[in-house]
């Protein structure tokens, strides 16, 4: 102990004011003068009569035995004791947990600890009471104006406003936006041209660019309602869910691999990507896809779709291995579902009050741990998608044939267990230096504890050469012994076919769950395992379902249990007293999910139709009326318009929560049809990020929309919807960084030539080109994707092998489309591209370039020896020469502003 | 020194000024035209100011900082500290007995083994005197110039997890990675470089993969650009197969053209501008990005100073030796990886089977390359305004498995620091008698980065990013810069 504490002294002394705290270290510090004070201002309430992590600070004794972490104090070793490194912020979670000691205090709690922690006077001492400490650290009051905070007040519906401007003005979006332009003297932009439209309308609800025909259909459309045919003709497209659907799909963390680590494969995670897409094609009522995606396996509907959504609770990231070694992991799955859920469905972080009361909102951390409470019961299932009768057949089968094979493996391991001991020692012992032979050879009686540490391992971890356990074995152990694994080899091709299945939660008790990666019963695992417990994995029988107890964990620290919790919702967001539970009939499940669900999809709530409302607006117009669509709370944007906003959400909630009917009254308003190439001096200065709204904002593509524009463009897009995602070529020194590489490189081709909502989401490795165009960190929820401007980019449009192989396919069926005159095609390549012919200008600038190109490429071709065997000519006249040409100008298209731009 | 990107400009570079930059604002234009100033004078891409369009244009820190550039070894796998920097005599003396009194002994793999002694001897060095292990010979000769740590501890036993601590602070994927955060910071001094660059082993990516590197919530402009050592060192950097210079310069032309017709039909916007002069960056990148990297021309006796001449030190030396060029160029961030997956067991740090023969040749892969960094940093006069770090992502066990192995141990481990002015020669805290856990002045990951983001010029405190509705710091809420690092 003495070198220990002067090893600590020294390494102070050679630090700054090294002399201050030696100073003090001299000076004898008193137990009931200097330390008691500091202990009962600080400590006791939760580490005296409420003992915290089993800690008890009350008593010498106490501090010497600890809690659940070990000893706190020893007595002589500051720097040893937890009680000082947790003071001190050395070890985490640092202590008191509601503030920090001032540096006197910490240094007098090192100095008496130092000193031999002496104890003076009665052997305990008393601290507050536990009940009423411990409700001082959960409970929260909620003032009653944070109620009054916009976003907690239940939308209204506002009167349209009267404006002055009626003409442009007609539809209430745009009084509600005009009445602002009004009060701040902005000028709207005038109406975009119809081709500007169409693209604009293509890109924004399918993400893909219309067909030259499709734009003159809609220029020439003389009648009325032209516009409203158009929309309904793309809500009406399966490619609409593929765009809109992946937009949620950013908003629920989706990938299709686990993350961490191992980054496993999640084989039928798509299932889930399917349904969302399906979800927007079919206009699932926005209600029930909440419901669906929380609690999808309790509800009155319940069918394999529903089943899939659970899917989202799932889609975050998971470590997967050794689960149960580490019980904290469950609580950061929690975590993130919590932090899915409320960003998600209610624009709030209420995963910022895990170990704390919300720091900016009117959160209480009580309410997250209610919130913990909903999902508490969840278990990872596969949810099979065949009939009932079916899967509980399977699975029975499946128990059956695990419970025959246990008793042979027990058999086989109590004769292999010595003879492996023996074949170890004969045959494999000698690769091991000499004490570890020595400890091997010793009869275990003999051995010293060091050796028989030693010996453990050697028999247990490692292997014997092959034969050398037959070598060990009596013939008739051996005879046992090929019986008992030609038996087990038997049963193993029993195994019945699983049915299709995928991943999703449903309630449970995880104290039972089997074991996964990592988590097998293997030697020396150290799994701790509570064999008091009663209980399954999934609740059967009689009698409904009751979920796991959960807790008000304090700091969040999975060992500091404060009250026991039940479920409940955001309270200042809550009105009425809605049921924390719904318990489905076949009393499986608890129903908290459920009743979250109703309580987050109902007109009661303040957020979700808000929420829900913006998000759709965020999509149209590159900006949510509040900018930060997973955050409504005071750290968030706040809205442009607010009233708008109300009026959007009463409106999505009369539409009965109809997200295409939300497109349709949103795209028919002046608004969405503002041009963006629009210059006011006025408005500029006033509103010069044009955060109201007074001309249409360019709107960069993002990283998918991108890709299949190209694809669409080359006319190359493979449109096959659904199923498995594909693996597009990355370079492979990319796939070389990650473990087992898992991508699996497909060729170049039609195969992978489809929609960028197929392409694999593996979440150790993003796919570099969507990467690069600022793909979301695909771990966390996101609402508003970044929009950066990198060399990068200009990089991966300007070299990558995709992007000249699909100008070349590009320049081919411009070719095909336009013949071998150069001026046709610069005009048939900017209609196919931008939706327009090209100005005067550009058709001079493009023609005069392929001009160049040809004759570059014709030198070229008549220079190399032996011409490549030219491709079939797409149309008569067109050389190889004005193909190779044609691919130069239609790479040079693909990387334009006014290609990568919505305009 | 010649670099490509001048012989390549495109169209007439002051007719592309002039058309192009009516969008740029006057103090991007003027950046532009003393660009061309500093071209003219000087044929290679030289750091410079940026476009203020740029997301890594330079910007001031917080306080005068000591180092200007970070050079972060990371030995992946997980380092013995007991083998190599942390001498533990009472290891010898108990060899063979178990490890007794520190609470449960929680391992990774298996059951718990006897306390086991280093295979290697250990030296004093230098004038501070202090012990380095005999696999670090060339190493040990720097001793005076570094300052270690040998009181540092992680948070996981995993491999991932515990790389990602290093890389992020937390035990998490989705965080932005230090050398983001410095990016985001800092911005870079040389726009024709990545800001951030990642160079790994050739046998693999380290463990976690680009998550070790990623942005997590920031924009996609502060992640770690993949160098590689090989062929181009940046992926899609130059068009595929034998395409003439001018030939991609007659595409540039043309397309400078078209957006400039579209420009200036939206003169109020500085998106397009923006992108517009991407494009110039990008293609002074293909020029000196390879020129960056090039280590052909460095004289005979630098590359051996690396090992380039010996096929066990040539990988990594030729990773270190691209360090340097990096950094001279104005790279903000290089780091380096040592230590791939493909066999985890030989490729790597990680040595279950056996610490003698996994930790001798690591160690002989990278001792003289990273003794002739530190030699030739200095001989550049780059030491001191270039911090150099050595790191792993957790220590071992002092507890053997089966007699001839370690398990991971993230209760101690020894990480160093030289350059930045830094106070070499001193050991800084300690871990305890056998190098189980940090004991004196232990220090958290969050403390190695306060204290690397204030030799940089920031406060830890203050260097925050808002999301989810939150300032993140890369030290979450905790950590505090090392004194004797920072005195």
């Amino acid at each position: 102990m003495a070198v220990a504490f002067w090893g600590s002294v020294c390494a102070l002394l050679a630090g700054l004011g090294w002399w201050a705290v030696a100073a003090r270290a001299q000076q004898a510090v008193s137990f009931s003068r200097d330390v008691l004070p500091v202990l009962s201002a600080n400590c006791l309430k939760c580490h005296g009569d409420t003992q915290l992590s089993g800690l008890d600070l009350r008593s010498r004794a106490g501090m010497l035995k600890g809690g659940q972490n070990g000893p706190s104090v020893t007595p002589g070793n500051a720097e040893a004791s937890r009680l000082y490194r947790r003071v001190a912020g050395k070890e985490k979670p640092s202590m008191p947990m509601d503030g920090k000691l001032s540096d006197a205090a910490v240094a007098t709690l090192r100095s008496w600890i130092n000193q031999g922690a002496a104890w003076e006077g009665a052997a305990s001492v008393g601290g507050p009471a536990g009940a009423s400490s411990l409700a001082a650290l959960e409970e929260m009051e909620i003032p009653a104006e944070a109620r009054q905070y916009w976003a907690f007040r239940k939308p209204l519906r506002p009167p349209v406003p009267r404006v002055k401007s009626r003409d442009w003005a007609r539809h209430p979006i745009d009084a509600f936006l005009m009445q602002v332009f009004e009060q701040k003297g902005l000028t709207p932009a005038p109406a975009a041209g119809r081709a500007t439209l169409a693209r604009r309308a293509y890109l924004d609800l399918i993400g893909l660019p219309p067909s030259p025909e499709a734009v003159a259909a809609f220029v020439n459309d003389n009648s009325p309602d032209a516009w409203e045919k158009l929309i309904e003709r793309l809500l009406a497209s399966p490619q609409y869910g593929e765009r809109w659907g992946r937009h949620w799909l950013d908003v629920a963390r989706y990938a299709d691999s686990s993350g961490f680590e191992h980054d496993r494969d999640r084989p039928t995670a798509w299932r889930y990507r399917d349904y969302v897409i399906q979800s927007f094609n079919k206009d699932t009522p926005y209600n029930a896809f909440i419901a669906e995606q929380l609690a999808g396996d309790e509800l009155d509907w319940t069918n394999f779709d529903t089943k899939i959504a659970t899917g989202f609770l799932r889609a975050g990231p998971r470590v997967e291995f050794r689960e149960k070694d580490n019980p904290q992991y469950r609580f950061d799955y929690l975590d993130d579902m919590i932090a899915a859920t409320s960003q998600g469905f209610l624009g709030l972080t209420v995963q910022c009050a895990r170990c704390h009361n919300h720091k900016f909102d009117p959160i209480p951390q009580k309410d997250y741990y209610r919130l913990q409470s909903v999902f508490f019961g969840y278990v990872d299932v596969n949810h099979y998608l065949a009939p009932e009768a079916e899967a509980e057949t399977f699975q029975s089968k499946l128990e059956n044939i695990d419970a025959r094979i246990r008793p042979l493996r027990e058999q086989l391991a109590e004769i292999e267990g010595p003879a492996r001991q023996r074949a170890f020692v004969a045959e494999a012992a000698h690769r091991f230096p000499e004490d570890a032979q020595i400890a091997v050879k010793t009869p275990e009686a003999q051995r010293t504890p060091g050796q028989q540490l030693l010996a453990n391992q050697l028999f247990r971890a490692v292997g014997v050469p092959s034969g050398a356990l037959d070598r060990q074995l009596s013939a008739e152990d051996r005879l046992i012994r090929n019986t008992l694994l030609a038996q087990i080899r038997e049963l193993e091709k029993q195994r019945p076919a699983a049915p299709p299945a995928a991943i999703g939660v449903t309630d449970g008790d995880y104290r039972f769950a089997p074991d996964g990666p990592g988590d097998e019963p293997a030697p020396g695992k150290g799994i701790k395992r509570d064999a008091s417990l009663q209980g399954s994995f999934l609740h059967k029988g009689d009698g409904a379902y009751a979920a796991p107890p959960s807790y008000f964990l304090i700091r969040g620290d999975a060992e500091s249990r404060g009250s026991r919790m039940e479920p409940g919702f955001v309270t200042v967001a809550t009105y009425g007293n809605p049921p924390a539970a719904l318990p489905p009939s076949h009393g499986r499940t608890s129903g908290r999910r459920r009743a979250l669900a109703a309580w987050i999809a109902s007109p009661d709530n303040p957020l979700a139709a808000r929420v829900m409302a913006n998000r759709i607006w965020h999509h149209h117009f590159g900006r949510g009326i509040v900018a930060t669509p997973n955050n409504f709370g005071k750290m968030g944007e706040a809205p442009t318009h607010p009233e708008l906003l109300d009026w959007l959400a009463t409106e999505f909630v009369a539409r009965g929560w109809s997200v295409k009917q939300m497109h349709r009254l949103i795209m028919t308003s002046s608004a969405y049809r503002m041009a963006s190439e629009f210059e006011n001096a006025a408005s500029q200065k006033a509103d010069p990020e044009n955060r109201l709204l007074w001309k249409f904002r360019m709107q960069r593509l993002d990283a998918e929309a991108l890709r299949d524009t190209m694809l669409a463009v080359s006319g190359k897009l493979n449109r096959e919807m659904g199923g498995p995602p594909v693996f597009p070529k990355v370079e492979p020194s990319v796939v070389a960084t990650m473990k087992n590489g898992i991508w699996n490189i497909e060729e170049d081709g039609p195969k992978v030539w489809r929609r960028s909502v197929y392409v694999y989401r593996k979440r150790g490795m993003p796919f570099p080109m969507f990467e690069v165009f600022d793909l979301p960190d695909q771990n966390v929820s996101c609402g508003g994707r970044n929009v950066s401007t990198v060399p990068t980019q200009a990089l991966t449009l300007l070299n990558n092998e995709f992007v000249l192989r699909q100008a070349r396919s590009y320049a081919e069926r411009v070719a095909g489309e336009a013949g071998p005159d150069a001026g046709e095609q610069a005009v048939r390549a900017y209609q196919v591209a931008l939706g327009r012919e090209p100005s005067e200008s550009e058709k001079r600038l493009a023609v005069e370039f392929l001009g160049r190109q040809r004759q570059f490429h014709a030198a070229r071709t008549a220079e190399s020896a032996a011409p490549a065997a030219a491709p079939a000519a797409p149309a008569r006249g067109v050389t190889e020469a004005h193909l190779a040409a044609l691919a130069d100008l239609t790479h040079v298209i693909y990387n334009l502003n006014e290609f990568v731009y919505i305009r | 020194m010649d670099c490509p990107g001048k012989k390549l400009d495109f169209i007439s570079r002051r007719g592309f000024l002039f058309q192009a930059s009516g969008g740029l604002s006057g103090v991007a234009l003027a950046y532009l035209l003393n660009q061309e100033g500093l071209l003219a004078a000087d044929p290679s891409c030289l750091p410079g100011a940026a476009a203020i369009d740029s997301p890594v244009a330079p910007r001031q820190p917080h306080f005068a900082p000591r180092a200007k550039a970070v050079i972060s070894l990371f030995m992946s796998g997980g380092v013995s500290h007991m083998d190599t920097f942390d001498p533990k005599p009472d290891l010898d003396r108990h060899h063979g007995a178990p490890l007794e009194g520190k609470g449960e002994v929680v391992v990774r793999q298996g059951h718990p083994g006897p306390l086991m002694r280093t295979p290697f001897q250990f030296k004093k060095y230098g004038q501070s005197g202090i012990d380095v292990s005999e696999i670090f010979p060339h190493v040990a000769q720097k001793v005076d110039q570094i300052a270690l740590i040998r009181s540092m501890y992680g948070r996981s036993n995993d491999h991932v997890l515990a790389h990602y601590e290093l890389a992020s602070g937390m035990i998490r994927m989705g965080f932005p990675s230090l050398g983001s955060w410095v990016s985001y910071g800092l911005g870079t001094e040389n726009q024709n470089l990545p800001a951030y660059v990642v160079i790994y082993d050739a046998r693999g990516g380290p463990f976690g993969g680009p998550a070790n590197w990623s942005a997590g919530f920031m924009p996609a402009a502060f992640q770690g650009t993949i160098l590689r050592a090989a062929g181009d060192p940046i992926i899609d950097l130059r068009p595929p197969g034998d395409l003439p210079p001018e030939q991609q310069r007659a595409r540039l032309d043309l397309l400078a053209q078209l957006n400039d017709l579209d420009r200036r039909r939206y003169p109020g916007s500085s998106e397009l501008a923006a992108r517009i002069s991407s494009y110039e960056l990008a293609y002074r990148m293909q020029g000196c990005a390879p020129e960056a990297v090039d280590v052909g021309k460095e004289p005979q006796p630098v590359k051996k100073l690396y090992g380039l001449d010996n096929p066990v030190t040539a990988p990594f030396g030729h990773q270190c030796l691209m360090a340097r060029r990096l950094v001279e160029r104005g790279v903000r961030f290089v780091q380096l990886y040592h230590g791939g997956l493909g066999q985890q067991d030989t490729d790597t740090w990680d040595a279950h089977r056996n610490v003698k023969e996994n930790h001798t040749q690591h160690a002989a892969e990278v001792d003289k390359p990273i003794a002739g960094l530190l030699e030739d940093l200095q001989r550049a006069g780059l030491l001191d305004s270039t911090l150099v770090i050595w790191q792993s992502e957790f220590g071992r066990m002092p507890i053997s498995q089966r007699g001839v192995g370690r398990d991971h141990n993230p209760g101690a481990m020894t990480i160093w620091m030289a350059g930045a002015k830094i106070q070499g020669g001193q050991a800084i805290g300690a871990s305890d008698e056998f190098g189980y856990k940090a004991a004196v002045e232990p220090h958290s990951v969050h403390d190695l980065h306060a204290t690397i983001l204030h030799l940089l010029g920031m406060d830890h405190t203050k260097l925050t990013y808002f999301f989810g509705g939150r300032h993140m710091r890369l030290t979450d809420v905790y950590g505090d810069p090392i004194r004797q690092i920072i005195a």
